[in-house]
């Protein structure tokens, strides 16, 4: 007998069928992974602005007091969305500002210094905070970061609302962050050429100086984007932030001991009971949102650009 | 080296020291503060009982007093009713008030004769009794065929309740009220959105990154495509919950669902999921050898075929630790889950209604007036717990995953 004689043309024709179906099913699945970021933007661009034009249902907001606005008051339908920004910027970079120099080092230190057989608990370590669900920081910091600084403040003759506060916040976004950046930090540092260290040293810098100076420079790159990403986190953090934040009604907030609200705690506050405009600004703040992200992430790539001459 | 050299090289060193062990010690701290505070309201117990409280009216199909041993396993502190097999005790709540607590039922005991007493649907169904539950009031019948009543509603202590019940000659009512306090409904709400957020985002993940790892052509689109996965992975989870309720609201309006529910909340982060998925996924397919797409090809079978029958079954174990990744992130998740599922904590959830998960549990008790820390951090422990074990199973797959194709 034949070969052709075991191939069956209609199996031939069904697998070739199949093969396209699956194909075009495949396809389909990662254009519609793609088509969510814009869907997501889209969808909530639209449901924030509508607030704002005439003809929406629950009444309007007048568009320049919201971007201009320095009081936010759900009772009385008073919403300024620019101290909130204001707030918003000041805590992620306070937090970014504690947080960088800490996961710089400590990323040196795991990458670099530290023996082999220990890196594996550093590394674990960093793992387990980066794991750890916001909530619970949340618990953490509404249950010992606020009495800190409850004590600290009262020992510097300050009184807080029970210690919900711009520092609280603060710091519990630092700790929320520092794992985030150490890993990318940790990675780029990782990626450096062994040359790179190897000229250094031959050049008769110490190990010391060649770590500081030349891998920090070299992984540069990395250690930015591992700030953006930190930054992302601080900016997005919204339920355990606002276990501690208090959500001022005016500001901006600049005494570390005063309560603060940020864009996200705006979003959050509030929200079992409320409805109608109330409900849809929480839409125009989350532009808000979006649009500080964005921006922050473009700055930060555009002076990590003009700092270093040469691209890492 | 010169001594200036050496000393400020020794301080740059000491602060990466530093630096890392203030890690150390912030993990300690949390993992003890969460753990020293949760431990005295976490009980196994809680993990199947309701969050509210409930009151029940029962009456007894065999309400004759019997005769049953206190069992050796009970303490000085249980008064025991030998009549009834029942221990009761005196237990101070967090709110400050005396409970009178059942802390024991006997096997037979009469007290596990009970039906429904109140008017309603529930009417005449057996009830059984919580242990825990705080007793309100017993009524019982003397020998002399006089009713009398003592419970925690007459002020009685467990020790005087015990000895009037032993008085008696049978047992008429019972009045009571279960402990609640548990993460019962939130547990099962949390399976349920585990369960339905693999459901759609596993396999739309999966293909996708089939797509993009195994068909896609190398061009200016297949580039835009994964920059916009990735864009999305930096997508702050409140803003999905935004998205949540802008675009999947209506289509889950549109099968007659009118509020948020679970079904929502796991759609919404089907969605969030996808980056996770689709990345880890496609990781696993990198370290498929080549050989094994050419061979299979080369023998005739189509791409499809080869996917399916080749590729995946290789690609499996990454693919579980991305699942395990995912499951890990779903549990966790609040701030999205806060806008698709709402902050009403369910204690019989189901798809279409709101619920809470575990960590909106949290969520929800901590953002009340007053503030539930023992409950928040037992529910902490809970869901620490849970995070620790995934973390470890993914870490060991990897491993594995490591030395099958470096060996």
């Amino acid at each position: 007998m034949s070969v052709r004689g075991y191939v069956n043309k209609n199996s031939l024709k069904r697998r070739k069928v199949v093969d396209t179906f699956a194909k075009t099913v495949f396809r389909l699945c990662g254009f519609i992974s793609a088509i969510m970021i814009v869907v997501i933007f889209v969808f909530i661009v639209q449901r924030g602005i509508q607030v704002f034009f005439p003809g929406y249902q629950f009444g309007n907001i007048d568009f320049l007091s919201f971007i201009s606005g320095f009081t936010w008051r759900q009772d009385q339908m008073i919403y300024g969305v620019f101290f909130i920004f204001i707030n918003t910027l000041i805590t992620a970079f306070g937090a970014a500002l504690i947080a960088f120099p800490l996961s710089i080092l400590s990323a040196l230190f795991i990458a670099k210094i530290v023996p082999k057989r220990f890196k594996i608990i550093f590394t674990t370590v960093i793992e387990l905070l980066a794991a750890i669900p916001s909530v619970v920081y949340g618990v953490f910091a509404a249950g010992v970061i606020v009495k800190w600084i409850d004590s600290f403040a009262s020992a510097l003759g300050y009184t807080t609302r029970g210690g919900n506060s711009l520092l609280a916040v603060i710091i519990l976004l630092a700790i929320m962050i520092y794992p985030t950046i150490t890993t990318m930090a940790i990675t780029a540092i990782e990626a450096v050429p062994k040359e790179t260290e190897e000229g250094s040293l031959a050049l008769g810098a110490s190990k010391t100086q060649t770590y500081f100076k030349v891998i920090l420079g070299s992984a540069r790159s990395g250690i930015v984007a591992g700030l953006v990403l930190g930054l992302g986190r601080a900016f997005g953090e919204a339920t355990a932030v606002s276990m501690v934040a208090g959500n001022a009604l005016v500001g901006p907030t600049l005494n570390p001991f005063d309560i603060t609200r940020t864009l996200t705690t705006t979003m959050l506050s509030g929200l079992k009971e409320t409805s109608g405009l109330d409900y849809d600004v929480r839409f125009s703040v989350g532009i808000v949102l979006m649009i500080t992200i964005v921006i922050t992430n473009f700055i930060i790539h555009r002076i990590k650009d003009k700092l270093g001459g040469e691209k890492a | 080296m010169t001594k200036r050299r050496k000393i400020s090289d020794f301080m740059a060193n000491a602060m990466t020291y530093f630096a890392s062990f203030i890690s150390i010690l912030m993990l300690v701290w949390i993992f003890f503060y969460i753990f020293s505070t949760g431990m005295k309201s976490f009980d196994f117990k809680m993990l199947t009982t309701n969050y509210w409280s409930t009151n029940y009216k029962i009456e007894f199909e065999s309400p004759d007093a019997g005769s049953f041993e206190k069992p050796g396993s009970l303490g000085d502190s249980v008064a025991y009713s030998v009549k009834y097999g029942v221990g009761f005790e005196d237990v101070s709540t967090k709110s400050g008030t005396m409970d009178l607590q059942v802390v024991y039922i006997a096997s037979d005991s009469p007290l596990n004769s009970g039906t429904n007493a109140v008017a309603g649907e529930t009417l005449g169904q057996s009830q059984s009794i919580d242990l825990g539950s705080n007793v309100q009031r017993i009524t019982y019948v003397n020998s002399d065929g006089s009713y009398a009543s003592e419970g925690n509603s007459k002020g009685s202590s467990a020790a005087q309740l015990a000895a009037a019940l032993d008085q008696s000659v049978s047992i008429d009512s019972m009045q009571y009220q279960t402990p609640g306090g548990g993460v019962g409904g939130s547990l099962k709400a949390t399976l349920m959105l585990i369960g339905m957020t693999l459901l759609f985002a596993l396999p739309v993940g999966i293909f996708a990154a089939i797509y993009l790892h195994e068909l896609a052509p190398k061009n200016r689109l297949t580039r835009l495509i994964r920059s916009s996965i990735e864009m999305l992975a930096g997508v702050p989870s409140i803003i999905f919950g935004l998205m949540g309720v802008a675009v999947l609201f209506p289509i889950t309006a549109a099968f007659g669902i009118k509020s948020t529910s679970i079904l929502l909340g796991s759609l919404t982060l089907a969605i969030m999921l996808l980056p996770v998925i689709i990345r880890n996924t496609e990781e696993a397919l990198i370290v498929v050898p080549n050989g094994f797409r050419d061979g299979s090809l080369s023998l005739g079978a189509t791409e499809t075929q080869t996917i399916f029958k080749v590729v995946l079954p290789s690609a499996l174990p990454g693919i579980l630790s991305a699942v395990l990744l995912s499951i890990g992130r779903i549990i966790g998740e609040s701030a999205a889950l806060i806008f698709t599922m709402g902050t009403f904590i369910m204690d019989k959830p189901t798809l279409t209604q709101n619920a809470t998960s575990l960590a909106v549990q949290i969520w929800s008790v901590m953002s009340g007036e007053n503030p539930n820390f023992g409950l928040a951090c037992a529910i902490s422990i809970i869901i620490l717990v849970i995070v620790l074990i995934l973390n470890l199973t993914i870490k060991l797959i990897t491993a594995r995953l490591m030395k099958k194709w470096s060996a």
